[in-house]
């Protein structure tokens, strides 16, 4: 039941503190180097959400417009390639994203009520117009990935009278994908504006390695253990991971662990060297290949290796090379780092 | 709910950090007494969880009766008067959740008693277009009360029998933890039905004649329903008297006699884990924020009898009472002794004093909540906050959520006055 996204984290609490570094230490900080290069880093992968998140709004509304089945796959594959965008950076947990709650609105999961469902049939219900305005007092349910998902793949749905490309389901769908696009666009734009305050405070060093951190623990822990039927009652269940309607769950993953590569494991590695801790960042760096030759051999649905033991290994071996990373990264880097972590919002049950 | 193994951040870890001087510090105003120690401390922490527990237990036993009392005699008045012992009950549990992180004992046996979110389907009748149940749930409708047989995800039981243990054997039937057929929220369901107002005013309106015998008899299988809730509720009692029995004193096999046996320093761990998991996480996280920012009625804790604004009023309570030492006992008692906030303040009366302004400013912003809820003029309940657009609702749940995030602040600077460090490495999930 625990969504680890939620943006309580204490560390936010950081965001306010003032710029220090830069201005009252004179000689050469190298955390500095550090943030400057994740900046850009972290800027690329938000670019290109804005990016995939402008185009999947156009392929929406393109579909619309003129309906074909040729459409249809294309506003999919446009749904699927901002999504991807999305999990490069989605271990992003704090600055512009802790704001009005995006990282709920790209993503609310998990979502084992259904709410989306329900959200959906609600909107749906009546032929209220669906405006801007609707949708941004619909609250995060509506706001993101997962109802775009609903509306073109669920397959209940997409069997009923309200399966687009009916009109009001059109116009949800269109409504829907700008809001993400203009998310997608305010939060590179944000992103850009913090430069300063993120390279100027030392704080964000210790800040951007737990977002990371945390990262690969929802990876394995949510994303993995939790469907492979390894926590909890044990039960598997592909309703616990994330993105079963599209199937993508373990593209997503495949993605996921692409954006730690690119956009947070460049810096690390200069920062775990200059600490003296070389052979540590080659480890590193070599389970992060480990983890990614699993791919695109399991770029597969979920649920069928779920289903079946011998599948079920492909899955297990995945999961293990997952767990040796956050091993590496969690464990033994985080400590030689004195990277401290305090309560945070998943503490819960 | 289960607990799933604990993620390494949430381990706070000991470091052994000498504070000779912190035991000889002069406590200012328990002038009377012993200045606290981390040992007095956690020994009364323990006194305040086994009062907390007795009182759970005795508003548990008046529910009880007064359940027997409708399911004999099922009228208006007692019907009433169950659901005004339910509402009873849960003031002093809800006060107990705070023992639950931290304490395994606790957290292993709670599920059994306040699981939540429910799919009470699984139980008795729902409406089905109404009703939204969890993804995959085999169980969700079940209906027990209308079954002498159910099917769960291929595998058959024989419910005829309602008593207690078969209850307790049926949670999370079919790997669902959402299969919930026991414990405060199982009976709240059985005295108020589902609430189908959605964000409008009103709770579940479960008509008395659900109870009624022969020809009277609304919604089918009263007598069922009658057993169902007689059986569920004396669990409820065997299991509070279990919890009880593992915080008494003068034991010497139960969870007191192992927690005052160990390092005092697990004690004061456990005590702020505690506090700190309930604030952030639980709380103001999974029970206040999810279900505002997702607008969502079936986030709502206490969701067929809109008693959610108390449920979230008495866990910040009982954090407060952790830090303070301090307990209202149900029948007006006040039970006080050697505190965290003591502890604290002998050497930083600073943070001590803020981390108290922060747990009042808590519990006056969860007040605020309260009294909006049970308003008189124009109430306002929780899932009536948490509707889409209703700007003013939503200001009232930030406002506690605010509240609670600083106040975790404060909690996690006692751990480290204390000596107690916040380390990641607890590697033991991590071995394959």
């Amino acid at each position: 039941m625990k969504r680890l996204t939620l943006t309580l984290c204490l560390a936010s609490t950081l965001t306010t503190a003032p710029l220090m570094a830069a201005s009252t230490n004179s000689s050469h900080n190298p955390g500095t180097d550090y943030r400057r290069q994740w900046h850009s880093d972290i800027l690329t992968g938000y670019q290109s959400l804005a990016t995939q998140s402008q185009t999947l709004a156009k392929q929406a509304e393109a579909y619309c417009q003129a309906p074909s089945p040729e459409a249809f796959e294309q506003a999919k594959q446009a749904w699927l390639e901002a999504f991807l965008a999305w999990q490069k950076v989605r271990f992003v947990d704090f600055g512009p994203v802790e704001q009005d709650n995006r990282a709920w609105q790209f993503q609310f999961w998990p979502d084992p009520k259904n709410l989306v469902a329900r959200k959906a049939s609600y909107l749906l219900k009546d032929d209220a117009p669906i405006t801007p305005e609707k949708i941004s007092e619909s609250g995060v349910a509506v706001q993101g990935f997962p109802m775009a998902e609903y509306l073109l793949y669920d397959q209940a749905f997409n069997n009923s009278e309200r399966a687009l490309p009916a009109d009001h389901t059109c116009k949800l769908l269109a409504a829907v994908t700008r809001h993400i696009a203009d998310n997608g666009e305010t939060l590179a734009h944000d992103w850009k504006a913090f430069q300063n305050n993120y390279i100027g405070s030392d704080q964000y060093t210790d800040t951007t390695i737990r977002a990371a951190m945390a990262g690969l623990e929802i990876l394995e822990e949510r994303r993995l253990a939790t469907p492979m039927g390894l926590r909890g009652n044990g039960k598997r269940s592909v309703y616990s991971a994330d993105a079963w309607r599209s199937e993508a769950s373990l593209i997503a993953a495949d993605a996921s662990v692409q954006g730690l590569n690119q956009h947070f494991l460049p810096a690390f590695s200069k920062l775990l060297k200059d600490r003296g801790q070389a052979s540590l960042a080659e480890n590193i760096d070599q389970q992060f290949n480990e983890v990614l030759a699993n791919f695109p051999e399991l770029d597969r649905p979920m649920a069928p290796l779920l289903a079946d033991d011998k599948a079920f290994r492909s899955l297990q071996n995945l999961y293990i090379d997952v767990t040796q990373l956050t091993a590496l990264v969690n464990d033994r880097a985080a400590v030689e780092l004195g990277v401290v972590r305090g309560f945070n919002s998943s503490d819960g049950d | 709910m289960k607990t799933m193994f604990r993620l390494a951040p949430l381990a706070l870890t000991i470091a052994v950090l000498t504070s000779a001087g912190c035991a000889n510090t002069t406590s200012s105003d328990s002038a009377s007494s012993e200045p606290a120690t981390k040992t007095s401390v956690v020994e009364h922490y323990a006194d305040v969880a086994h009062a907390g527990y007795e009182d759970a237990l005795i508003t548990a036993k008046a529910l009880d009766k007064a359940t027997d009392r409708l399911i004999s005699n099922p009228t208006e008045a007692n019907m009433k008067a169950a659901k005004e012992a339910w509402l009873a009950a849960r003031v002093p549990y809800q006060q107990t959740e705070v023992f639950r992180f931290g304490n395994a004992v606790v957290d292993d046996w709670e599920g059994q008693l306040n699981a939540w979110p429910l799919d009470e389907g699984l139980i008795d009748y729902v409406q089905a277009d109404d009703y939204q149940y969890e993804l995959g749930n085999a169980g969700a409708t079940a209906n027990i009360i209308e079954s002498e047989n159910i099917n769960v995800g291929g595998e058959t039981l024989n419910v005829s029998n309602l008593t207690p243990e078969l209850l307790a054997g049926l949670n999370e039937i079919g790997g669902s933890e959402a299969n919930v057929a026991s414990g405060y929220h199982a009976i709240e369901f059985l005295l108020w039905g589902q609430d189908l107002h959605g964000f409008e005013l009103g709770n579940g309106e479960r008509p008395v004649s659900d109870y009624a015998t022969g020809a009277d008899c609304t919604n089918g299988n009263c007598n069922r329903r009658g057993e169902y809730l007689d059986a569920v509720t004396d669990l409820l009692v065997s299991d509070l008297e279990w919890m009880v029995a593992q915080w008494a004193p003068g034991g010497s096999d139960n969870y007191r006699s192992q927690l005052m046996n160990a390092d005092a320093n697990e004690g004061v761990q456990k005590m702020l884990f505690g506090m700190g998991s309930l604030s952030l996480g639980e709380l103001a996280g999974e029970r206040m924020k999810v279900a505002l920012e997702a607008n969502s009625y079936e986030d709502e804790h206490d969701c067929f009898s809109d008693n959610t604004h108390n449920s979230h009023y008495y866990n910040g309570q009982g954090i407060q009472n952790v830090y303070t030492g301090t307990y209202r006992r149900v029948d007006g008692s006040l039970v006080t002794g050697p505190s965290l906030s003591d502890l604290v303040e002998q050497s930083n009366p600073e943070l001590d004093a803020r981390l108290n302004a922060q747990l009042d400013a808590s519990m006056k912003a969860l007040g605020v909540m309260k009294a909006k809820a049970e308003s008189s003029q124009n109430p306002m309940p929780f899932d009536m906050m948490i509707a889409p657009g209703n700007a003013k609702g939503a200001s009232v749940v930030n406002g506690a959520i605010m509240a609670l995030v600083e106040q975790t602040g404060s909690i996690e600077k006692a751990a480290r006055q204390l000596g107690l460090e916040a380390l990641s490495p607890d590697d033991a999930g991590h071995s394959f």
